[in-house]
């Protein structure tokens, strides 16, 4: 039980960490990040080079991901995303645009860092044993403190600082954060690029224990979406609260369903359809919190 | 008294549809200016224009002796000190009334500056201070009303723009509301640029006024005397009661 919890908590703060991400650029430009999942795998990327491979501190590591992520999210609004939403007059357009990304970023992964799976050294040993009730890696539980700090990091920037208040007030009414004199264009590159880096900064802290390979973009996006639908969309309790949901469900149908083969997933699916027909926009389903 | 803002034919379109077509206005330092007609007159497309939200086809804008007509964007113009109460308020809905105030200060770095607006507006709308930490949404829309006023004075704006601010509020709170605009023309030195659909109230509370029909200006001159002009009466004050 206490074992079942502890995973699920772990799992949950990584999950909350990708949605919150996603969710940040879906309520400042309503724009669902297809590309979400391959932007976590560049950042587990980054680390592994920099960490695995260059054999830096991985604190280092991790900073170079979140700076690398940012960057491109930065890029990928001001050359992609802006563009398209100046111009286009259908709202199909972003998310053609966010598959069409999330499929050349998946290229791109695949040249420069091939097709294999990737690991790097354990960042601290050990194992903590409480009686054989509780096993957990010293490492998982350093990970899983690190995004816990990073979740309240980012709520408390977004409540208190005043590029997070701008942020907010951007995604709840556009026009009257612009007649505050809020330059959209310049804050909407910044809310990119902070969602960006979150999923960056999960990747960086995920290789060290599951590792990385080019392939797994697509399945992370997926669950991030999911997360997001479970939540609420655009609602920065929603994303947390799916996270951990969904990563307590994992946690729970690993163990529990585990005798009868490989379903945890399946029915995970299966209860989302059922919760979301009851309740379409998610636990707490509003424009922006 | 100084000019502080003048429209020189200015022509506005959406598409291919005219909103404004050839019109020629003025605001002098301190004053409160007032522009009413029925909808769809151009009234809301002036203050669209000295914003920047929608670009003008023809014409200037000048403002404070510089150009405002090109090239600047509505973050800009705000900084310039011009800041526009939106129609229908446009509160940010889940942001405390102390988030939104803030959101009002967001061009001005000086903190000592902002916290003695902040104790000004509090001080003006003490209904505000009791409703400090609550979310913007949950309030009446007189409330919020009051709120986007504060919140537009925490820009400390020269030119304060009002879009149908007693548009949707219960008219027990449009007499408190009419106060508050002249308070804050006399009491902060804020000049006032006032769209109404309520024209008995713009022309009470203005010191000059132009009657928009279709586009362009028909009418205008002192607001005491367009009370009693005739016309005003028939075209604008018809059938009104407040």
């Amino acid at each position: 039980m206490e074992q079942v919890l502890a995973n699920g908590l772990y799992l949950g703060a990584q999950y909350a960490l990708i949605a919150l991400g996603l969710t940040l650029i879906f309520a400042l430009m309503n724009v669902l990040n297809f590309a979400h999942g391959q932007l976590y795998v560049l950042g587990g990327f980054v680390t592994y080079t920099i960490y695995g491979q260059l054999e830096m501190p991985f604190v280092a590591a991790l900073f170079a991901a979140a700076v690398t992520l940012a960057l491109v999210g930065g890029l990928m609004e001001r050359f992609l995303f802006r563009t398209v939403l100046k111009r286009s007059v259908r709202e199909e357009s972003t998310m053609l645009l966010a598959a069409g990304t999330a499929f050349f970023l998946d290229a791109i992964i695949l040249l420069i860092f091939g097709e294999k799976q990737r690991g790097v050294p354990k960042i601290v040993d050990g194992v903590f044993n409480w009686d054989f009730r509780l096993i957990m890696p010293y490492d998982r539980i350093l990970i899983g403190f690190l995004a816990i700090f990073a979740i309240a990091a980012f709520v408390l920037y977004m409540q208190y600082s005043k590029t997070g208040r701008a942020l907010r007030a951007l995604a709840q009414d556009r026009v009257a954060a612009q007649l505050m004199g809020v330059n959209v264009d310049r804050y909407s590159m910044i809310g990119f690029a902070l969602g960006a880096m979150l999923a960056g900064v999960v990747g960086g802290l995920l290789v060290t224990i599951t590792g990385v390979n080019s392939g797994i973009g697509g399945p992370i996006s997926i669950k991030a979406f999911m997360m997001v639908m479970i939540g609420g969309a655009g609602v920065i309790s929603g994303a947390i609260a799916g996270g951990f949901i969904l990563g307590m469900l994992e946690s729970v149908g690993l163990s529990v369903l585990h005798s009868y083969g490989d379903i945890t997933y399946l029915m995970i699916f299966a209860s989302l359809m059922v919760f979301l027909s009851i309740r379409p926009q998610g636990l707490m389903g509003k424009p922006w919190g | 008294m100084s000019q502080l803002l003048r429209f020189t034919d200015v022509e506005l379109y959406y598409d291919h549809v005219y909103a404004l077509k050839g019109v020629s206005i003025e605001l002098n330092e301190g004053e409160t200016v007032a522009l009413i007609g029925a909808n769809g007159a151009g009234k809301s497309s002036i203050l669209r224009a000295i914003t920047g939200l929608q670009g003008i086809r023809k014409g200037e804008i000048v403002f404070d002796g510089n150009r405002i007509d090109r090239g600047f964007g509505p973050d800009a113009i705000v900084k310039m000190g011009i800041v526009m109460v939106p129609e229908g308020r446009r509160v940010f809905p889940f942001m405390s009334v102390k988030d939104n105030l803030l959101m009002g200060a967001f061009t001005r770095t000086d903190k000592g500056g902002i916290n003695a607006t902040l104790e000004m507006v509090l001080g003006r709308f003490p209904r505000l201070k009791e409703r400090y930490t609550q979310a913007a949404g949950t309030m009446s829309g007189g409330e919020q009303q009051m709120l986007v006023i504060g919140r537009a004075l925490m820009a400390k704006p020269k030119l304060l723009l009002l879009d149908e601010p007693s548009l949707g509020i219960a008219p027990k709170l449009v007499q408190d509301i009419a106060r508050s605009i002249v308070a804050i023309n006399r009491d902060e030195k804020v000049s006032v640029l006032l769209v109404e659909q309520n024209s008995r109230m713009a022309l009470r509370i203005s010191h000059r006024t132009y009657a928009l029909a279709t586009g362009s200006v028909a009418l205008s001159g002192e607001s005491t005397a367009l009370l009693e002009d005739e016309r005003v009466k028939s075209l604008y004050l018809g059938g009104e009661v407040s």
